[in-house]
């Protein structure tokens, strides 16, 4: 019997337009000097509260949850540079007789003078706000005994006195995350060159990596092109919502979508396709039963994904048209029927004008100096072929005809 | 070393570029004509390649119709021979010998025109033209008509 063939993932730099894609995702990402960042910022946080008399000996647990905890981290909604970052704080002892707005207090007491720019108490957790735009989100919890591992409940309260909302809410964002790395495993095609592009992109970055970084350690670097797909998805959807005051489609629940439908080894924007038409089809499927659109955590289904988001079947058709706008869209570049000026002018309107400038700009820069060292090839179709991709050895395939240097000339007319 | 032979231009173009079709050949003024489709990035594009034995050969877009940017840096169509309605390809520096007859036209002229058709697609979709090169007062090349 043959051995199975593993999944390597697809390198998006080789298709134009999964290429436009993955550079506006690497638009949107956390940078890895900051994801650096933030990690060392919640390992300082946890220090910091675990001197703290009344946390002393009570946390037990402090992880990363959300979008850090997937490597789906994209910038914050409204915003091309500022990022939120999601921390749980397991508490035992004491607080597990408080009740959810006393250990939010309690919270906030502890970190009122940490040293950053402003310390806020939410409604489920206390944010600090750096002066670089990073926020931390820390989230107090309370572990759910006798439940799947680190099954907890959070808390919920608006304050600042006690209401009859207050209560303790489902969560299992670890459960979730173990889940989502499982349906999403490594492709090591993707993460290699995702790297590789960072590399290129921040010499000090290159030089500060370990020779032999691989992609599965290498920390900062998406995975597998599912993850991908929800950045982009979830950039989108901050456009979508940019000038919306309301309650949007959840990250999570986009995630929880990313994980049930990746598929080994699709490119970028078939599984962008994948992902939005099944989320569509679900919407869809709904509003024939006349229901919410309902989604769970798939470990626990008491931790619902969609308790606050859509409160309306308005707000479901809604975002049911905008993955359809989307889907026509990059099914309509794949065809290759959208002029390269009309093509950035919708991905413009999609993903915002910034972010696909830097992309666009990037990758002119990129396909400009293959030309001109002649460092790239074509297939036998004519297709172009980077030399991000002829270092998977695509170049010397007999099928490649390598171009030779030249200079353009003429008029301009 | 001499000039190839149309033969040999023929077998080569054929052996590398299957998309291309030979549609008018003249053995007495040794002149061909290809067209092809072709889609080296993101548009599908049908191209037109002639040569004639002694001259340059000369690529032209058929379809579909290249887009101008009135007031680009570059002009409203950069790197192109005149006539403005009927622009070829300039896809080399006359003046440095990058192309000369015993150059395969599968090998140089047919890449370089992907190199522009490249080039072309990232100057409409960010005004800046990347592929280097320079302009230069119009000076017709040797090409059949």
């Amino acid at each position: 019997m043959n051995a199975p063939i593993a999944n390597q993932g697809r390198n998006p730099f080789d298709d134009p337009v999964d290429r436009i894609l993955a550079e506006i995702a690497l638009s949107t990402q956390l940078p890895p000097s900051l994801h650096r960042k933030a990690v060392d910022r919640y390992e300082a946080v946890r220090k910091y509260l675990e001197a703290d008399e009344a946390f002393n000996g009570d946390i037990e647990h402090f992880y990363p949850q959300g979008s850090m905890a997937i490597d789906g981290t994209i910038s914050t909604r409204g915003t091309d540079d500022e990022y939120d970052i999601d921390i749980v704080a397991q508490l035992g002892g004491r607080f597990r007789s408080m009740d959810p707005l006393s250990i939010l207090k309690e919270l906030e007491r502890a970190l009122k003078d940490y040293p950053v720019r402003k310390v806020v108490r939410q409604t489920r957790c206390v944010t600090l706000f750096y002066s670089d735009n990073m926020h931390l989100d820390v989230t107090p919890s309370l572990r759910a005994y006798g439940t799947a591992d680190r099954e907890s409940y959070i808390t919920h309260a608006k304050g600042p006195f006690a209401g009859a909302d207050d209560q303790f809410v489902d969560m299992n964002a670890y459960g979730f995350a173990e889940w989502y790395r499982a349906n999403t495993p490594l492709e090591p095609r993707l993460a290699r060159a995702f790297r590789d592009r960072w590399f290129a992109m921040d010499a000090a970055l290159a030089k500060a990596a370990e020779i032999d970084e691989v992609p599965e350690q290498c920390d900062f670097v998406v995975k597998n092109t599912a993850t991908l797909a929800l950045q982009l998805l979830k950039r989108y959807r901050n456009i979508c919502y940019a000038n919306y005051d309301g309650r949007i489609p959840l990250s999570v629940m986009l995630s929880y979508y990313a994980g049930v439908s990746a598929r080994p080894n699709m490119s970028l924007s078939d599984m962008l396709v994948r992902v939005a038409n099944w989320i569509k089809g679900d919407i869809d499927e709904a509003n024939r039963r006349g229901q919410l659109l309902h989604v769970a955590n798939p470990v626990t289904p008491d931790d619902v994904f969609t308790d606050r988001w859509p409160a309306s079947f308005a707000q479901q058709e809604e975002f049911s048209r905008h993955l359809e706008r989307l889907v026509v869209g990059v099914e309509t570049a794949k065809r290759g029927d959208v002029t390269p000026d009309k093509l950035t002018d919708w991905l413009r309107a999609q993903f915002g004008d910034r972010v696909v400038t830097m992309a666009v700009d990037r990758m002119a820069n990129m396909v400009g100096q293959s030309v001109q060292d002649a460092a790239h090839g074509y297939s036998r179709k004519g297709g172009l072929i980077l030399p991000v991709a002829a270092a998977t050895g695509l170049a010397v395939a007999p099928s490649v005809v390598r171009a030779s240097p030249h200079t353009f000339f003429g008029e301009r007319i | 070393m001499g000039a190839l032979s149309m033969k040999q231009q023929r077998a080569r173009m054929k052996a590398l570029w299957p998309g291309f079709a030979e549609r008018r050949i003249d053995f007495e003024q040794k002149s061909v004509r290809w067209v092809g489709h072709c889609r080296p990035q993101l548009m599908p594009y049908t191209l037109d390649v002639r040569y004639q034995l002694g001259g340059f050969p000369e690529v032209r877009v058929l379809k579909p119709e290249l887009i101008r940017l009135p007031g680009n840096a570059e002009g409203s169509l950069p790197h192109v021979y005149p006539p403005a309605v009927d622009p070829t390809l300039c896809l080399f520096d006359p003046a440095e010998n990058q192309w000369v007859s015993s150059m395969f036209i599968a090998e140089t002229t047919l890449p370089w025109a992907y190199d522009w058709i490249v080039c072309y697609e990232m100057w409409l979709m960010t005004g800046r033209w990347t592929g280097g090169g320079r302009h230069g007062p119009a000076r017709r090349m040797g090409v059949i008509s």
